[in-house]
């Protein structure tokens, strides 16, 4: 494949394209479902294209084809290229970028895992939700449904451009959710979630912690709790937010201000302010598409879709603002380096800048000390997802939660949402626990710019947060 | 492949596909669906241009025999791609002894319903065409008083989708639509207010006039906000965009039949019941010619049709496909869907068969926004765009928690000065028992759905 997409490249520069970018995506992704006790997703997908990217006059025209064949790749550098042209003419800023070396990847350069997904056959995975889900059912309360799912993606991504480049690489990622719902007394549904994901080999269901037994057994506890919890009450109020919550927190709010394209367009709230302190000295934020899996989680993005190696990248330094995550134009423009940011969702849609695994780095307070310093507040635990606005405006919504008074927890709570505006949040940060957690999904994932969901990484340590608004009830 | 030969080869293909399945494996059920779609955009963000052009085409099958089934899917409509796929889902079939006991079988043959209207014109527009829709939008932005960052795209979409199954149907349906957006942020020092219009327009080429003035003028009023500095329980008026998001967030989910039949929907036992205030209707009509998403079929080839939902409040149906509707025994509404929608995928055709509101459309009330606002006593909220995270509410509890980045305040009458952003939370479904009023305002909304501004009461706010 790699010859066609090398093919691809020098036609388009034969058309008149500057500079050429062509990638090919050969994925497999699985979904697995059952509900109750019905199985309702037995799935595979197999995803596989070329995309292709002309520059002209430092504008991209992209394109992208289903097809393998050479003709049809051919056709397919064609628009890209006629679409650059056409576009050139209204780009009032044009994101140029420096020549680099080419770049070649490593065998290496594929994470390995013991037991990969492809070397396990359906009913091993249908096994893994049936064992998840009757462990929720043992341990659940007045339970309304139980969904256990599964989810795989892997395969290989190969990328040349007009420096030559030669990357050839495999995607992975496991996913492992369940998710179950109660019925209160009143007859409100109440709901408890738990899972493992991230590139992961399907060993990790072996290991203590995150068997599937565990998984659907913390997914009951977490519902039946839910059952008696109270209303999270309105107001502001000390936050504690657990790994995966504090994640959402970096991913969602700072991380999406912090992406080179809307700090080039003069969008986000954190242009001009390189070197200016934006937090507390107990804000520290990175991404990087190479993060310790083994240790501590997260996904394994060796190479960005425009062929740049991964970078850990430090966006906030102690509440210092370092740098933005980049692609090769934005990088130019803003006079920092590319950081391997460049990402697509898949080979239907132009690389754009993404984040890789974005996360808030640990400090040194144990849980322990960290609810005793929070004294009388919430403490926030896992997300069903968030959402951010230009401004630095957020909301993130967290499964559950307990009301802390004194430094120990009194009761659950639910319907737990918080807001507010990054910016001011960041300055806010009173502390940081010393561990770290990433978690990479396949289920969920970012969007942006009407390309979703994109597999990202994301966590950090529970972080101890003042005066956070909490919506509930008044 | 141009536009008119898309019915014939992709039922060609559906035919060829389907007979090549039952080669294989005479004794099982196969659903073949097919998509090819062109889709091309143009982008400008602040100068920053971007274009792209492409066809996505994809085909998935459904394998089903003694009630196992299976999905596979793979980029492209050519034959081998089609074999690759019918090959893997009967692979999957024989891997697994799991069954859905509650699968009956793929849809029946019926009548297709009708392919919404389009204007020819929209299939010779040229890429030049979307950099002049864009660069007016543009244009219209930089009328506006004070710094305004301009962002707009256009873009036009053409293409159809073909569903066969072994129980002899065969069916298509084609579609075509051009849509502009505006996006402003108007900033004044530190301050940063957003605001985002959009159109979408099957019945004739875009006409962008005005469209990018109105986001630059919207975010521009909203510049100066104040804090609220309360917790309290105020009435909100949600005008249409923002009132969209309201009832995709609840009574779309709500109504779905999976969620019904599933448990997951707080209106499961309310057929018949009144759950909303007097004046409200909701309809969900896949067969409005204008309708964006207005097929001849649905996602699973059944005809696509008109359901009351809410009546005068009273609640009268849920949406079904065939597999949720055959299990509760109800007429299929036509409502199948492969990820479609506000919020669908663009690679549609690797998803399996779900429940989604074609077109939704609330029925308009008789007062205007003015006399909806001025009937208002005391203080309330004036919510003029969707709230942030509206969309991660959770359809089981049917409690929100959202919050209001582009409000005002509305005292005794009046609409006063913009506010800070504001956490807005209670119960979707108390909000409808406590609706005050229904403005006559009703437009299709970026979000698909129809609606007028809502007026309702006992929502808790804090800001």
């Amino acid at each position: 494949m790699l010859e066609t997409l090398q093919a691809a490249v020098s036609y388009g520069e034969k058309l008149g394209a500057d500079f050429v970018e062509a990638r090919f995506d050969d994925l497999t992704l699985r979904t697995l479902r059952r509900i109750n006790d019905t199985w309702k997703d037995i799935i595979l997908k197999s995803r596989t294209g070329v995309g292709i990217t002309c520059y002209y006059d430092a504008t991209p025209g992209y394109s992208f084809t289903a097809s393998e064949d050479k003709e049809d790749v051919n056709e397919t550098v064609k628009r890209a290229y006629k679409m650059a042209k056409a576009a050139s003419t209204a780009a009032s800023l044009k994101l140029d970028f420096n020549e680099r070396p080419a770049v070649k990847s490593q065998p290496s350069d594929t994470f390995n895992v013991k037991v990969h997904p492809r070397t396990k056959d359906l009913d091993f995975k249908m096994d893994l939700i049936n064992r998840m889900v009757e462990s929720a059912r043992e341990a659940g309360k007045d339970i309304q449904n139980v969904t256990g799912r599964y989810g795989e993606l892997f395969g290989q991504k190969i990328f040349t451009n007009s420096e030559g480049s030669d990357i050839n690489w495999d995607f992975l990622v496991v996913d492992l959710p369940c998710r179950v719902t109660s019925k209160t007394s009143t007859g409100a549904l109440v709901f408890g979630s738990e899972r493992k994901a991230g590139t992961l080999g399907l060993e990790i269901y072996k290991q203590k912690g995150f068997t599937p037994e565990e998984i659907g057994k913390a997914a009951g506890e977490f519902a039946a709790e839910q059952i008696t919890a109270k209303a999270c009450p309105a107001g502001k109020f000390t936050a504690l937010t657990d790994n995966d919550l504090t994640g959402v927190l970096a991913h969602e709010s700072f991380g999406h201000l912090s992406e080179a394209d809307f700090v080039v367009m003069g969008m986000s709230p954190l242009v001009d302010k390189i070197g200016t302190r934006l937090g507390t000295k107990h804000a520290t934020i990175v991404d990087g598409g190479v993060p310790n899996i083994t240790k501590n989680g997260g996904l394994w993005i060796p190479y960005d879709d425009q062929g740049t190696k991964a970078n850990m990248t430090t966006i906030l330094d102690k509440g210092i603002l370092r740098h933005y995550l980049q692609n090769r134009g934005t990088a130019k423009n803003l006079n920092q380096e590319p950081t391997g940011n460049c990402r697509a969702v898949h080979f239907g849609f132009i690389p754009i800048p993404r984040m890789t695994n974005t996360y808030f780095m640990p400090g040194d307070l144990t849980k322990e000390e960290a609810l005793e310093q929070l004294g009388t507040g919430i403490y926030a635990i896992q997300t069903s997802g968030g959402q951010v606005e230009g401004d630095g405006s957020f909301l993130f919504k967290a499964d559950r939660g307990y009301w802390v008074e004194h430094g120990k927890i009194q009761h659950p709570i639910r319907e737990v949402s918080l807001s507010g505006n990054i910016l001011q949040l960041l300055t806010q940060v009173e502390g940081a626990t010393r561990d770290l957690s990433l978690m990479g999904t396949y289920f969920g994932g970012c969007g942006k710019g009407g390309q979703h969901p994109l597999p990202c990484g994301l966590g950090g340590p529970k972080l101890l947060i003042k005066d956070v608004t909490f919506g509930g009830q008044a | 492949m141009k536009y008119d030969k898309i019915k014939d080869t992709l039922l060609s293909e559906v035919d060829s596909g389907l007979k090549f399945a039952q080669s294989l494996d005479n004794a099982a059920e196969f659903e073949l669906f097919l998509y090819y779609r062109s889709n091309s955009n143009v982008e400008i963000r602040q100068g920053v241009v971007k274009a792209t052009d492409g066809i996505v085409a994809g085909n998935a099958i459904r394998a089903a025999k003694d009630q196992r089934v299976s999905f596979s899917s793979s980029s492209g409509i050519t034959p081998d791609r089609i074999k690759r796929s019918v090959r893997e889902a009967i692979a999957s079939l024989k891997a697994t002894s799991e069954k859905d006991t509650r699968f009956q079988g793929f849809c029946e043959p019926k009548p297709p319903g009708k392919e919404g209207k389009f204007a020819s014109k929209i299939l010779e527009l040229t890429t030049d065409d979307l950099v002049k829709f864009t660069l007016q939008i543009i244009g219209d932005m930089s009328t506006v008083n004070g710094r305004i960052l301009a962002a707009a795209d256009s873009n036009i979409s053409w293409g159809g989708f073909a569903i066969g199954n072994t129980r002899g149907l065969q069916e298509v349906s084609c579609s075509v639509y051009n849509a502009g957006s505006a996006y402003a942020m108007a900033i004044d020092g530190e301050e940063r207010r957003t605001a985002w219009e959009a159109l979408v327009t099957r019945e004739k080429p875009l006409d962008v006039t005005g469209l990018g003035e109105k986001a630059a003028t919207k975010a521009r009023s909203l510049l100066g906000a104040k804090k609220l500095n309360q917790t309290t329980v105020l009435p909100t008026l949600w005008v249409p965009e923002a009132a969209a998001s309201y009832v995709l967030s609840s009574l779309q989910q709500s109504a779905k039949g999976n969620n019904v039949v599933e448990g997951l929907s707080p209106i499961a036992e309310k057929l018949g019941e009144k759950i909303a205030g007097s004046s409200f209707t909701l309809v969900d009509d896949g067969q409005n010619p204008l309708g964006i998403e207005t097929e001849a079929i649905d996602a699973e080839g059944y005809p696509q049709k008109r359901t009351t939902i809410i009546k005068q409040g009273v609640l009268k149906q849920f949406l079904f496909d065939s597999y949720y509707g055959q299990i509760a025994e109800k007429p299929l509404t036509g409502n199948s869907s492969r990820a479609g929608g506000p919020f669908g995928s663009s690679l549609c055709y690797e998803y399996t068969p779900t429940i989604i509101g074609k077109n939704l459309e609330v029925s308009p009330g008789t007062k205007t926004e003015d006399e909806l606002i001025a009937s208002i006593d005391g203080q309330a909220l004036l919510i003029v765009d969707v709230p942030i995270g509206i969309f991660h509410s959770d359809v089981a509890t049917g409690e929100f928690s959202a919050v209001a980045s582009s409000v005002f305040l509305i005292e005794n009458g009046e609409k006063k000065m913009p506010l800070e952003p504001i956490s807005v939370a209670g119960s979707f479904y108390k909000g409808l028992e406590q609706l005050q009023g229904i403005g006559n305002n009703a437009v299709m909304t970026s979000l698909l759905v129809k609606t007028p501004s809502l007026l309702i009461d006992g929502f808790s706010v804090t800001g």
